[in-house]
């Protein structure tokens, strides 16, 4: 028995909102009398932190503290349309719908406040929920006081609505794959090694050490950031070796029906986790921000996969990477099996393809 | 049959095989005790008997006797929680929140039995509590440091794992 | 301050860690049913008989729905796709997967629904079922729809999703090497802490509230407006706030069949799946079968690329052929290869239905392209660094279906791999970069996928 170490990368894309976009977020915020915000937005909080990112958004463009800010998604009769919490599109697309609303309650309070300075809006700014003079911050009037003269004074409610949709791309030649136009809001890139542990008796593949990289386009809250990136790696440490709906595939038989009977990953699994956040903005996104949340599980199959070849020789291209799928590869690789050699073709996995087990198609080089 | 909950005396109706969470979340509504598998296998619905933690969907009302239930409710208040909740926020150590509950109870009773902060050690005292969204890396964290209970959440921890480039 | 950037705790933190967040399964009301299915206990058959008169006599049973109750049993959630409807709320006469509900009950307790489920009357033929989608192309495989195995409905009613782009029959002929291999990731669970869980209260003025832990409000808004035939400002969704979501809770698994028996009983009704359901019945991760040939040349540049992707569906499309073109339009992963051919099918199979997952699309394709790049590299005898980022995606460089990359960082992330790793790149790795390719960064086979534009 020996335990082989192995080492592999991988690096991956992936676009951010609906594919095809056409997929609105829409959102509206109004101002209480004495300046505290109540955000209104659909965006549903699947534990991927929406709740605090848009929150943060909203502050920030009004120029008010973040605690003023209450943030609701509580339901349909408040909050207006958002496509949904899927597509890594809860920063990017809806986070620039609260954007764009935060951006006219700021021009609203700057119109208010114009008013009651007597100076003009455009020589106004907010920071830290105060509107300042520009060059002269002595002058100024809370967020507060403005809200105040808009509701007793002036009879205004103070709002902004926003909305985002990046318009739909049809396929506009289905031969050929071509698109009417931009067929996603953003693409964003990652990278991962993977270090294992094979042992060459048991089969089994320990995942020892992930290392990722992700351009993130501008971490909006570094520490929700770190969280999208571990759970992903768990997930597709999970992907990589572990998980199996169906442990007899094809057979739909003998699924695992409780947490006993599913592998999933657990805390005693945890590698040592390197995260290497890289901020080139984005031209689009809030704040430069560029949406990761999925792609968080896809670099590390592939990694691990190789990782697994670099340790003990042989290439398992089905996952997950069990014990068993790994004696099976070395056993046929100590029969002497490998890809198949014919001119400057290298066919692997001859025996997985749909020309080995189906009749009614088949997939070659040729034409 | 009384359950002593929280520290309050409870009055319980539900016959003595009841689960334990039927009872707490149904009948009494001490809603922190997840139901996320109702077979013993997530640890989502985990109390505290007499400090000791106990799957609440396996356990029968009538067999905890006048063991002191305790839920996070006992731990700790919004306004005043105790050193592994705060942990747990500071450490940004929940995302969904699901598992969070029978999370910060198992780590409580393990902190308590004096476990050691050793990542491998915490990893594999909490190894039967699920998590899918956090990954346990900030989970571990967050348990590694909770002994030291001073916090200051308005902000959350550098996190030791994380390099950020320009 | 500065909120953007800062390392902020969670908006709900504190609300997690006291145990005060509010889930749909702690919502209270008073008088509330509890649900349970009667789902199938085939992968294939036909419904021969149905008769819930029996159960709707049980003690404690308020209503029982099967598809007789829904007004639009079959409804496409993503037909303004052009994705036509094919899977009925409530199986009517067939069902096609094991677990597929066919009747759901609302009682007084979940013991009492139990019993109204096990008291429907029901028979079934069973069927040929079909488990392995490479078999879905054979003349003998099960019909699994009136169409056969395999979704006819692409634009052009093509039953496949191409990509073409380039002339991949010369960049066969001009490669040092073709290789070829299969990859295969398996189905997995979501797996959310919380299980699909819905709740659904008639209000007096003829609304209903419905509590979801759905991922996307008006999405499954709209999906229970349809249904049961209604406009939206019938309907007041409370949600938000969910234990867990991958991309399974877009699926709406449990509003629309809550809303029915509240319709029906005046009561309100609340439908959490047990754990095992959550396993067993909720759409999982979709297995998918991928075949890459590469053409090469012998310093590891990619100049050709032919795949076939077939997507197990499961037993109805759902957001399948949506997960095909998404993944059709990123098969050449984050390089640029001129030469493409590929061809992708959503094929059906008597499992559940999978659906859209973390990733969805593309972790299967990222899969199958960094494992084929490794072994590439291996056969070349290239490092798999340098192979990676000579093809890495530059700006300027045009994707499968032409669209020009304007922000790639497939050159930044490798480089900071590298750096964390301690490799040790030659000059011209060490300093390539995402700009506009020229020079050595330019060969003959890339210049004609370049756009004209500079990109930003
Ligand atoms: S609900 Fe008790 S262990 Fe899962
Ligand atoms: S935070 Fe969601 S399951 Fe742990």
């Amino acid at each position: 028995m020996a335990i082989h170490i192995g080492r592999g990368i991988a690096s991956i894309e992936y676009p951010t909102g609906m594919n095809q976009n056409g997929d609105p977020s829409q959102a509206w915020i109004k101002v209480k009398p004495d300046g505290r915000i109540d955000v209104f937005s659909g965006t549903s909080d699947i534990g991927n932190g929406a709740k605090t990112i848009q929150t943060q958004i909203v502050a920030d463009t009004i120029g008010v503290p973040y605690d003023w800010v209450t943030f609701d998604n509580s339901n349909t009769d408040s909050s207006p349309v958002c496509t949904g919490t899927f597509a890594s599109r809860a920063t990017f697309v809806a986070g620039k719908a609260v954007l764009k609303a935060a951006q006219r309650v700021r021009e609203r309070i700057l119109e208010v406040a114009g008013l009651e300075m007597e100076i003009s809006p455009e020589d106004l700014e907010i920071a830290d929920g105060d509107v300042l003079a520009k060059g002269a911050p002595t002058k100024k009037l809370s967020v507060g006081d403005v809200a105040a003269a808009a509701t007793w004074g002036h009879g205004e409610l103070i709002t902004g609505t926003g909305a985002q949709l990046n318009p739909y791309a049809a396929i506009s030649d289905p031969t050929t794959g071509e698109v009417d136009g931009v067929p996603h809001a953003a693409i964003s890139y990652a990278a991962c090694a993977a270090e294992v542990e094979v042992n060459d008796e048991t089969g089994e593949v320990r995942v020892t050490k992930l290392t990722q990289a992700y351009d993130v386009g501008k971490a909006i809250n570094p520490a929700l950031v770190e969280g999208q990136i571990e759970g992903g790696a768990i997930m597709g440490l999970g992907l990589g070796v572990l998980e199996d709906s169906y442990p007899y595939y094809p057979s739909a038989e003998h699924r695992g029906d409780d947490f006993g009977s599913y592998y999933n990953p657990s805390s005693a699994d945890l590698p040592e986790l390197h995260n290497i956040i890289i901020e080139n903005p984005s031209a689009d996104g809030p704040y430069g921000a560029k949406g990761i949340g999925e792609m968080s599980n896809n670099a590390q199959p592939a990694a691990i996969a190789t990782a697994v070849h670099d340790a003990v020789g042989v290439w398992v291209t089905e996952l997950p990477i069990t014990p068993e799928r790994v004696l099976r590869a070395l056993d046929a690789r100590a029969a002497g099996s490998g890809p198949r050699r014919e001119g400057k073709h290298v066919i692997f996995d001859e025996e997985l393809s749909i020309n080995a087990v189906g009749s009614g198609k088949t997939w070659t080089a040729g034409p | 049959m009384n359950i002593v909950v929280n520290g309050t005396n409870r009055a319980v109706e539900s016959p003595p095989l009841t689960p334990l969470l039927h009872v707490l979340r149904e009948e009494l509504d001490v809603l922190s005790p997840k139901a996320g598998c109702e077979n013993g296998g997530c640890g989502a619905c985990t109390v505290l008997l007499d400090g000791a933690p106990r799957r609440s969907c396996l356990t029968a009302v009538g067999s905890i006797g006048g063991a002191a239930v305790t839920t996070v409710e006992g731990l700790g208040t919004p306004e005043d929680m105790s050193a592994v909740q705060r942990a747990f926020v500071h450490y940004c150590a929940a995302q969904c929140g699901f598992c969070t509950p029978g999370m910060i109870l198992a780590a409580t009773a393990y902190l308590e039995r004096g476990g050691s902060t050793e990542v491998a050690a915490i990893s594999e005292a909490l190894a039967g509590h699920v998590c899918r969204c956090t990954g346990y890396l900030k989970i571990v964290d967050a348990v590694a440091a909770a002994r030291d209970g001073d916090f200051d959440l308005s902000t959350t921890a550098e996190s030791p794992h994380t390099t950020v480039l320009g | 301050m500065k909120a953007v950037g800062a390392r902020l705790p969670r908006y709900d933190g504190v609300g997690h860690a006291t145990g005060r967040t509010v889930y749909v399964d702690d919502v209270r009301v008073n008088g509330m049913l509890h649900t349970k299915a009667l789902r199938s206990p085939h992968h294939h058959a036909g419904i021969k008989h149905l008769d819930t008169s029996r159960a709707e006599r049980m003690p404690g049973v308020a209503a029982v729905v099967t598809h007789e109750d829904v007004p639009l049993l079959t409804y496409g959630h993503l037909s303004a796709l052009g994705i036509p409807a094919d899977e009925p709320l409530l199986g009517a006469e067939d069902v096609r997967y094991k677990g597929q509900p066919i009747a759901v009950v609302a009682a007084e307790d979940a013991d009492a629904a139990q019993a109204g489920v096990e008291a429907v009357d029901v028979e079934f033929e069973e069927r040929p079922a079909l488990f392995d989608m490479r078999k879905s192309f054979d003349a003998d495989a099960p019909r699994i729809h009136h169409w056969g195995a395999v979704y006819p409905h692409f634009e052009g009613e093509m039953n496949v999703r191409q990509i073409r782009k380039g002339d991949i029959e010369r960049a066969f002929e001009q490669a040092y090497k073709i290789i070829s291999g299969v990859y295969r990731p398996a189905a997995i669970e979501q797996m959310p802490l919380e299980t699909q869980v819905g709740l659904s209260v008639p209000e007096p003025d003829g609304r209903f509230t419905i509590y979801s832990c759905t991922q996307a409000l008006y999405f499954s808004m709209g999906v229970v407006a349809a249904h049961l035939q209604l406009p939206l400002n019938k309907f007041k969704f409370v949600g938000g706030t969910v234990g867990g979501g991958f991309g399974g809770k877009v699926d709406t698994a449990t509003e629309t069949l809550c809303t029915l028996l509240a319709q029906k009983s005046g009561r309100p009704v609340k439908w959490r799946w047990t754990r095992e359901e959550e396993f067993l019945c909720s759409s999982t991760r979709a297995p998918w079968h991928m075949e890459i040939i590469d053409a090469v040349s012998a310093d590891g540049w990619i100049l050709g690329r032919k795949m076939l992707t077939l997507h197990d569906a499961g037993a109805y499309a759902r957001f399948s052929p949506y997960g095909v073109t998404k993944h059709s339009f990123h098969h050449t992963g984050a390089y640029t290869i001129p030469n493409l051919h590929f061809d992708g099918y959503v094929c059906f199979t008597n499992r559940v239905p999978t659906s859209a997952m973390r990733g969805y699309g593309v972790t299967s394709v990222s899969f199958a392209v960094e494992t084929h790049m490794s072994r590439i590299a291996e056969e070349l005898g290239v490092d798999p660094l340098e192979l990676r980022l000579k093809n890495a995606n530059r700006i300027g460089d045009t994707s499968p279906n032409g669209i020009t990359y304007t922000d790639p960082s497939t050159v930044d992330v490798l480089h900071a791999i590298a750096g964390a790793t301690d490799a040790d790149l030659p000059a011209p790795y060490r300093d390539a970069s995402r700009d506009r390719r020229a020079g050595e960064w330019l060969p003959e086979h890339l210049v004609s996928q370049l756009s004209d534009s500079e990109g930003h």
